[in-house]
């Protein structure tokens, strides 16, 4: 008995050379050592690794020396019979022997042929990409693609898709939407509620946002900034005042004009997506663009150019008190200085009522209790705030002047009458009917119980006087009445009277009385922003003046002044400011001229008051203040 | 010739000898004749000297230019990208990063000349470095989680992997070819592996006469891909299971207690396994150094992409609700 063996090596060229050799003997061996039938040279080969025995026949025994396993048709296995008909392959490490029966010489035939390289460096490879770092990480090119494509997809078209989806629908839920990727910030506290619905605002795709969008919901405060014109509308007369833009705005607008985004828009001011705080206030330039030479475009206007609080602002006009037409006062916007005068109608002396020696002191010191100061009187004796704090009431005779300069003129039991204020008639008729309904003093010497001079010709002579007083007792009312109206008297005091009146008031005529209950119709002032300074701070010439003609109003200049405290936008100051307060238009002005307190006001009240929920206080737009004319 | 023409003293016909000198008994010293000195001039000029920074003057002009405006031409910060310096600065922005995505085009054709490849490379540097002042004052340092602060950051990554890059070019060339420089010379990329393949033949040859515990050993060895490895193990140089190592290390402990004979096939086995370790060493730092140089750009090319699409994004949003 013997074996065939082929052994099987490749060339360079990939070429096979087959050597076959004859092995006598039943049994042969198969291992790395070099004494073996079959030698192997491969590590993973025992040096004596497996035994092949012939059993005769057709049948093969194979067999491991060292229990070392083989592979026989792919299955690991230490002994196994073959049948040499079927034929076998067997794997030992690298080499692969494939068993046969000769077909010349029926003798088994076995086949190696090596399989694997050497070593694992050995085998083929592209040295362009091995150096690289190819397949150990996602390639530039499918990465790029799938990070672009990610991120069209989350935040283009899923954007674009949620504003679609919700193009032509009312409201959207609340819920994220794709487009709130494209926010590029927080809608300011007036609009955080509409901070889910971009489309609230962007209506349409491509369309800079207009004023229709603001206009749904800002129906009562958006007021024209001015009224048209017979023969000019307010938008004409705007553009006029502007001017046609020049060198760098010129640019803006053609840009800004090329890519749709027209001018005079509401957000050309109030501009949105700055923060989750109030809306910033408009920047003066949007003001004093045209205002600041305004003269120069608008040659009809009668305002004054003005530019930066602290150095071009006009002198303030206060609408003063005139005169009267008949009983109805006559309003004339006078500027502010030492020769303004207000015809009121009536007479006052702030210094000596404000004054801490006089009198009126005395008075206060003695009722105490009834004034809020107990030394002298203070301004908040009568005048009295009104309830949003920004003005003061009028003075009233009843709640302020009364309580010293009393109307009293009878007394009945322990009720005092007094005269009506207000109604000269009243007066009139009250006092002759004192005087008709009453008499003199009946004197003790006419009573029965009184002692007497002895003889009758005393007590005659008393009857006849007392006969002649009650005679002559109602024209006493004439005196009372001429004594009430004159210069000295409890209405002289305060009114001015003369004569030429309706015989119902005894010929007298009380002259109007007007107070001005907004002095600045065109810009605003609210006391309330004032309060931590004292009034005569601001109203300086008050522990001076004694006539009540004199406007004690501030100016922009001088002792009390705006310009005291205020300064310009940038902080410009003609005079020297201690403790500077930057003012821009908007602090006192309104674009919109509601009337109101101005955008930037109404903001202030807001930011001092962040209430939430109930409990915030609500601030709507005011009802323009009616010019009360109180008489 | 052109460059002895331009030494000071050559430029008026041959020099002067004694033989043609007009006075040859003159007193004075014998002037020294100048010595001309060979000079080795490098052409090379790397794209960040490249004409002596020219894009280097313009990048920095261009930054200190929008960050002159930024501060000082009174636009309100509050405004976002709106205002015309926002808009100014956003379209520079987003033309530079267009211009400077085109050198991925502009690479693959190799032109000399002011547009050359390198002019266009110093200018992507030092371009990309002004977009990042750029592109930060347009956004007003206004940042939210919206497209367009992630714009912002995508162009940050871009720009700082590029940073990277720059860095990589500049300093590691230089480590690469020290690593690759050995008594015997240079050696090419296709030298190291054949220098393994062939140390590998080696040990299979002298691990023949082995015991199959030792043999199994030096074939975990031959079995190991050197090319094998995570990016964490590229990027590091680190190999902490290298099996070539290991066989070295477990056959010297288990012959400690064996007796020394003559002819020990493991003696020639363990000098291979030495061998082939300071191979795999050498050619382990040689792959670190391509991975860093590599590595920038698999952030770089695909966050420029992302970049796109983000910038894209932020355009059409900004004139989608306009």
């Amino acid at each position: 008995m013997s074996f065939i063996v082929r052994q099987i090596a490749l060339k360079a060229s990939g070429e096979e050379i087959v050597r076959t050799a004859r092995v006598e003997g039943d049994t042969l061996t198969i291992g790395r050592d070099a004494a073996c039938e079959i030698h192997l040279p491969d590590l993973a080969v025992d040096p004596r690794h497996a035994r092949v025995r012939s059993s005769g026949g057709n049948t093969l025994t194979i067999e491991s020396i060292a229990n070392q396993p083989f592979e026989v048709n792919g299955r690991s296995t230490v002994r196994r019979e073959l049948n040499l008909a079927a034929g076998a392959e067997l794997g030992f490490g690298g080499y692969r022997l494939t068993l046969a029966r000769d077909d010349a010489s029926g003798l088994p035939e076995i086949t190696v042929r090596r399989i694997e390289a050497v070593s694992e460096s050995a085998e083929d490879r592209d040295l362009g990409t091995a150096y690289t770092l190819k397949g150990l990480l996602p390639g530039k090119r499918v990465s790029a693609w799938g990070f672009a494509l990610l991120v069209l997809l989350s935040c283009l078209a899923w954007p674009v898709w949620s504003y679609m989806q919700f193009d032509h629908a009312k409201t959207r839920p609340a819920q994220f939407h794709g487009d709130e990727l494209w926010s590029p910030g927080k809608l300011s506290q007036a609009h955080q509620q509409l901070g889910r619905d971009c489309q609230a605002c962007h209506t349409q795709a491509f369309v800079a946002v207009r004023d229709n969008a603001c206009l749904t919901c800002h129906t009562q405060d958006a007021h024209q900034h001015i009224a048209d014109r017979p023969g000019q509308t307010a938008a004409q007369r705007l553009t006029l005042a502007r001017g046609a833009p020049a060198g760098m705005a010129k640019f803006q607008r053609a840009v800004a004009d090329a890519f749709n985004r027209p001018a005079g828009r509401c957000t050309d001011c109030h501009t949105e997506h700055e923060g989750s705080g109030p809306m910033p206030a408009t920047q003066q330039r949007f003001c004093t663009d045209c205002h600041a030479a305004m003269k120069e475009r608008l040659k009809d206007t009668k305002l004054a150019d003005a530019g930066d609080f602290g150095t071009s602002h006009p002198v303030l006009q206060a609408s003063l008190v005139s005169g009267f037409d008949g009983t109805t006062p006559r309003f004339t916007r006078t500027a502010l200085g030492p020769a303004a005068r207000e015809e009121g109608g009536l007479k006052f002396t702030h210094a000596q009522h404000l004054s801490a020696t006089n009198g009126v002191a005395q008075m206060v010191r003695r009722r105490v209790g009834n004034f809020k100061a107990s030394g002298a009187l203070g301004c908040g004796d009568c005048h009295v705030a009104d309830p949003s704090g920004t003005r003061f009431e009028p003075v009233r005779m009843e709640t302020a002047c009364q309580s010293c300069h009393s109307l009293t003129f009878d007394q009945i039991g322990g009720t005092f009458r007094t005269l009506r204020h207000g109604e000269p008639a009243m007066v009139v008729a009250d006092l002759r009917a004192f005087y008709r309904s009453t008499g003199p003093a009946r004197p003790a010497s006419l009573g029965g119980l009184a002692r007497r001079v002895p003889g009758d010709a005393a007590r005659q002579s008393d009857a006849r006087d007392y006969a002649r007083a009650v005679h002559f007792y109602p024209a006493r009312a004439d005196q009372a009445i001429a004594a009430v109206f004159s210069p000295s008297g409890a209405c002289g005091d305060c009114h001015q009277i003369t004569r030429g009146g309706p015989a119902a008031s005894a010929g007298f005529a009380v002259q109007p009385v007007a107070q001005s209950s907004r002095y600045f119709t065109k810009g605003w002032f609210t006391h309330d922003r004032h309060r931590q300074t004292p009034c005569a701070e601001c109203h300086v010439g008050v522990t001076r003046s004694n006539d009540a003609r004199e406007v004690l109003i501030p100016g922009l200049d001088g002792a009390g002044g705006c310009r005291t405290c205020h300064v310009g936008e940038g902080g410009a100051h003609i005079a020297r400011v201690d403790h500077p307060v930057a003012s821009t238009c908007a602090m006192c002005h309104d674009f919109h001229a509601a009337g109101g307190a101005p955008w930037a006001a109404r903001k202030a009240e807001t930011r001092r008051a962040p209430l939430a929920g109930a409990d915030r206080r609500r601030v709507p737009a005011p009802a323009p203040a009616p010019r009360v004319a109180e008489r | 010739m052109a460059t002895l023409l331009s030494e000071p003293g050559l430029e008026t016909g041959p020099a002067e000898t004694a033989a043609t000198a007009a006075a040859t008994t003159t007193t004075a010293a014998p002037r020294r004749t100048r010595k001309i000195s060979r000079e080795r001039v490098s052409a090379h000029d790397g794209f960040l000297t490249h004409a002596s920074g020219r894009w280097a003057k313009v990048g920095g002009t261009l930054a200190l230019l929008s960050l002159g405006l930024y501060l000082f031409a009174g636009v309100s910060a509050a405004h976002f990208g709106g205002s015309w310096l926002g808009y100014s600065l956003g379209t520079i922005g987003a033309l530079l990063i267009v211009w400077l995505t085109m050198l991925g085009m502009r690479k693959r054709a190799i032109t000399p000349g002011r547009w050359s490849l390198k002019a266009w490379t110093s200018a992507h540097v030092y371009l990309g470095l002004a977009l990042l002042v750029v592109g930060t004052l347009h956004s007003g340092f206004n940042f939210a989680w919206n497209v367009h602060t992630l714009a912002w950051a995508l162009m940050l990554l871009v720009i700082a992997s590029g940073m990277f890059g720059v860095w990589a070019y500049a300093v590691l060339p230089r480590a690469l070819s020290d690593n690759r420089f050995d008594a015997g010379g240079a050696i090419t990329e296709k030298q190291m592996i054949e220098a393994l393949r062939s140390l590998d033949r080696q040990l299979h040859e002298a691990a023949q006469p082995l015991a199959p515990d030792d043999a199994a050993l030096v074939e975990t060895s031959l079995d190991e891909d050197p090319f094998a490895g995570s990016l964490v193990a590229r990027v590091s140089g680190s190999y902490p299971n290298c099996a070539t190592r290991r066989a070295a290390r477990q056959l010297r402990e288990a012959r400690a207690f064996r007796p020394r004979t003559a002819g020990d096939p493991l003696d020639k086995v363990d000098s291979l396994l030495a061998r082939k370790e300071a191979m795999l060493g050498r050619m382990r730092r040689h792959l670190k150094l391509k991975a860093w140089l590599q590595l920038w750009l698999y952030v770089h090319v695909p966050m420029t992409f992302a970049l796109l699409a983000a910038l894209s994004a932020h355009i059409v949003s900004v004139f989608f609700y306009w």
